[in-house]
């Protein structure tokens, strides 16, 4: 078995890039009208440091803080063992640690943004008022609790496959580096797991714990869609599969995925993506800034408001770091992209022979031509419809902020949503 | 409308059942030194009209009252009721006894139907519901839903002399959310531990990916999660969101542990609560609380689910010496080849030095589980293992004996004869 594979955590490494080129990027495009103070250049990481600056302290502490307890410097004790082996959990771990700051740390700032943003209701008891920089301490405990569950399923994700060994069962030589190491991740996200269920109790608001539940149970879910191949990356679905429907808008929002027709998604590009990176991602967001509406006792319709915004801004967020690898005029060896991002998903619908080249990673995607399937996304249309994908949802998300009053916070999330779209 | 109606049937069908086994046992008892009806009949007459005034239990109370005028008539044999569960009685022999599972069968079967209906609920994905209710199949010991069941329902007599069906709703929730918890964890566990069959059959990371297998424990703890916020009750939820903590906590110290002769007793036992008596011991407090039973019923349900849940695992580690892989449903030896210390070989260590650096090495050097094996057999230590689980087991009843004595506070005693004397 092959384990050079193995070391790509893809998500992580693709957030890496992403980042390293919007330290690059000084865009000058037009800026929008209803950015009251905007920053004059698209720099996702001012655009990020000086919000942290509004809602009072830099958010990537929020991760300090479990960093430091018993349990994960025991891990990190264990992690050290695993040095000079092949487990993606190193990745993962350092892409945590030392890239932190950014990319994990922007969710959990993003729910503090909308929680100043939209202030507290009035209605809230005195006793309740208890807040620094405008966000209550139990918005705060939300922010890292969405942060914890955030990061516990990015190491999850981040296990290996070990069903395919042939000497799997209790003989196992239990010493092997990869099974250390899928212990470590597994319990390492089950501590963070854990841990955000326990703070989410200590909220003592029932309707949040059943609100975040979901969002934990969508993440699980979005890992088991469509086809994957044997480490369980997914894989697109045929564009043959496609049936014709009239109404071709992706779902508006969904409860549980229960009684949704899964015919009627997979192989509709655009339906596809958003449905798959609204469990993986839209889903946390979008209800987290609707709990942290919750808790601050705002009304069910401002609430619902939140929870668009979040869904809307993962999903922007989501197409800014589908279109990175397509940015490069040639696909450097060894590297990959996700197969289920947008512009891969549109050049399918376009010319669905190439999901030829597709079938051929069935077993394992390293048999796929990546650089075969960048070039032919390069010629087709799909760069442009993930742009126009990545403006609609940008857009969404803008014009829900316009609903809230005007000041510093929501000012700072404009921000971040143009520093995203001109990445 | 079709689930509740179905769940009151089969609650009149538990209490005809429960009336049939006492009917029947005090038939075959030969000498019946204590009259058991009055076990259960209320000894004076305002609680005689409690009884009548509540229609289940009034049904409950004539069945009881038939079988006694018709016992009188009838030969007695000599024959005391005994179940597939038990080797044999533990402790002194008393007249009657209760099987916890006979008693609450039909209601521990609706709760896997439930837990299976409530995973279907979140998702589409067949296999993600194929994974999550590989566990969900009946075959399993379902120790946890049914102790805290019977907690439940002697804490609801002890407290109001009835079942409200409101709060037993709750407590059954809290049984199904506590057997949730508990496969969730198996699952990570089979990824964590590389097992390979489990109640005998193949353990979840042989059928499936391994990835996959983890989401689908997340699932399940999610979907436990949500049910939990349900019950709208705070501290309910804290309580068994702390068991989660516990639970990982548990498996932490297991995985490498580099404490003194000393330290070692400590560490098992804290590690022994954390895996497995921290989750029954919190459901029995948690099926208390939602009851609203004042604090010291509370304590009293959760040192109760403790000292069971302790004795329980103090059983499991000693079967895994004694017991053949075929009853138990996954390899002989198990512990020690996962490089665990568990109490036989803690007590051996005592008359067998030589085993220290064993345990330091986690038996990784060939032959070291071989030796262990053989060392703890030749010691006490299965024995003094079985004597500080009968420790735990009678701690247990003591406790339960707290509570008024009803059908379900009798099971609550008599399912420590199974904890102590099972097989698997």
């Amino acid at each position: 078995m092959s384990l050079s594979r193995l070391y790509a955590t893809k998500e992580l490494l693709k957030k890496i890039t992403f980042l390293n080129a919007s330290r690059a990027i000084t865009s000058a495009s037009i800026l929008s009208s209803n950015a009251p103070k905007p920053i004059q250049k698209h720099d996702f990481n001012r655009a990020v440091s000086e919000a942290e600056k509004i809602v009072g302290y830099p958010t990537s502490f929020l991760s300090l803080r479990w960093l430091l307890s018993d349990e994960i410097a025991n891990v990190a004790l264990h992690l050290r063992k695993l040095v000079g082996s092949n487990h993606p959990l190193l990745k993962t771990a350092k892409n945590l640690i030392y890239d932190g700051k950014s990319n994990m740390q922007a969710w959990g700032l993003i729910v503090l943004l909308i929680s100043k943003a939209a202030g507290q209701s009035n209605d809230l008891l005195e006793l309740e008022q208890d807040k620094s920089a405008g966000v209550l301490h139990s918005q705060r405990a939300l922010a890292e609790i969405t942060e914890m569950i955030r990061t516990s399923h990015l190491i999850h994700q981040g296990m290996v496959n070990l069903q395919t060994l042939k000497k799997s069962g209790n003989e196992l030589a239990s010493d092997s580096e990869l099974i250390f190491g899928n212990k470590i991740a597994l319990l390492g996200g089950d501590y963070l797991l854990g841990n955000a269920c326990l703070q989410l109790a200590g909220l003592r608001n029932q309707e949040l714990i059943e609100l975040i539940s979901s969002a934990v149970r969508d993440l699980a879910e979005s890992n088991f869609i469509g086809d994957r191949d044997d480490e369980n990356v997914a894989l697109p679905s045929d564009p043959k599969c496609k049936i014709h429907i009239e109404d071709e808008s992706p779902l508006e929002h969904f409860e549980s995925t229960k009684d949704i027709d899964m015919s009627l998604i997979l192989g509709h590009p655009e339906r596809e993506w958003s449905f798959r990176h609204t469990l993986a991602s839209g889903s946390l967001l979008g209800k987290s800034c609707q709990g942290t509406l919750k808790l601050a006792g705002q009304s069910e319709e401002l609430q619902r408001h939140g929870y668009s915004f979040g869904k809307h801004l993962a999903l922007a967020w989501q197409a800014s770091m589908d279109l990175e690898p397509f940015r490069m005029q040639e696909l450097p060896y060894n590297t990959s992209f996700s197969l289920i991002s947008a512009p891969v998903l549109f050049q399918l619908d376009h010319d669905p022979s190439l999901y030829e080249e597709i079938k051929k990673g069935r077993k394992s995607v390293e048999e796929i031509n990546y650089r075969k399937i960048h070039e032919a996304v390069l010629s087709g249309p799909g760069i442009e419809q993930t742009k126009e994908l990545q403006r609609k949802h940008g857009q969404a998300a803008m014009d829900v902020l316009n609903e809230f009053p005007n000041c510093d916070a929501r000012t700072a999330l404009q921000n971040i949503i143009m520093a995203m779209q001109c990445l | 409308m079709s689930v509740s109606s179905s769940r009151a049937a089969s609650a009149r069908l538990v209490q005809e059942k429960l009336c049939n086994l006492l009917f029947n046992n005090q038939q075959k008892c030969v000498t019946v030194k204590r009259n058991f009806g009055s076990t259960y009949l209320p000894q004076t007459n305002s609680f005689m009209k409690i009884y009548q005034g509540t229609s289940k239990f009034g049904s409950f109370i004539n069945g009881i009252k038939q079988s006694q005028a018709s016992s009188t008539s009838i030969p007695q044999h000599s024959r005391d009721y005994s179940s597939v569960h038990t080797q044999q009685p533990a402790g002194p022999i008393r007249e009657y006894k209760i099987d916890p599972y006979m008693l609450l069968e039909d209601e521990l079967k609706y709760i896997f139907e439930d837990i299976r209906q409530e995973l279907h609920q979140g998702t589409n994905q067949k296999e993600l519901i194929q994974i999550a209710e590989y566990y969900f199949d009946g075959q399993g010991k379902a120790l946890r839903p049914m102790v805290t069941l019977l907690m439940g329902k002697a804490i609801n007599y002890h407290m109001y002399r009835e079942n409200n069906p409101r709060t037993v709703d709750a407590q059954r929730k809290i049984a199904m959310i506590a057997e949730m918890i508990h496969s969730a964890s198996l699952i990570h566990d089979d990824v964590i531990d590389q097992s390979f069959s489990r109640r005998g059959k193949p353990s979840v990371n042989v059928l499936w990916n391994h990835k996959k297998v983890t989401q689908a424990g997340d699932y399940v703890l999610a979907i436990a999660s949500i049910m939990l916020s349900r019950l709208k009750h705070d501290e309910v939820t804290l309580m068994l969101s702390a068991v989660l903590n516990d639970l990982v906590q548990g498996e932490f110290m297991q995985l490498g542990a580099k404490e003194t002769e000393n330290e070692r007793f400590s560490h098992y036992f804290t590690k022994t609560y954390r895996k497995t008596a921290s989750l029954i011991a919190n459901a029995c407090k948690g099926s208390a609380t939602i009851a609203g039973a004042d604090a010291p019923i509370v304590e009293t349900a959760f040192l109760y689910g403790k000292n069971l849940g302790l004795a329980f695992q103090f059983v499991d580690d000693l079967l895994d010496f004694v017991s053949s892989s075929e009853t138990m449903g996954k390899p002989a030896a198990a512990d020690l080849k996962l490089g665990l210390a568990t109490a036989p070989v803690l007590f051996a260590c005592e008359k067998y030095p030589e085993l220290n650096p064993m345990i330091m090495r986690r038996f990784k050097e060939p032959g070291d589980v071989e030796k262990a094996f053989e060392l703890v057999h030749k010691s006490q230590g299965l024995e003094q293992t079985r004597f500080l689980a009968r420790k735990h087991c009678l701690e247990a009843i003591k406790l339960a004996n707290k509570l008024a004595e009803s059908p379900y506070q009798k099971g609550l005693t008599d399912i420590m004869d199974l904890v102590l004397n099972r097989m698997k």
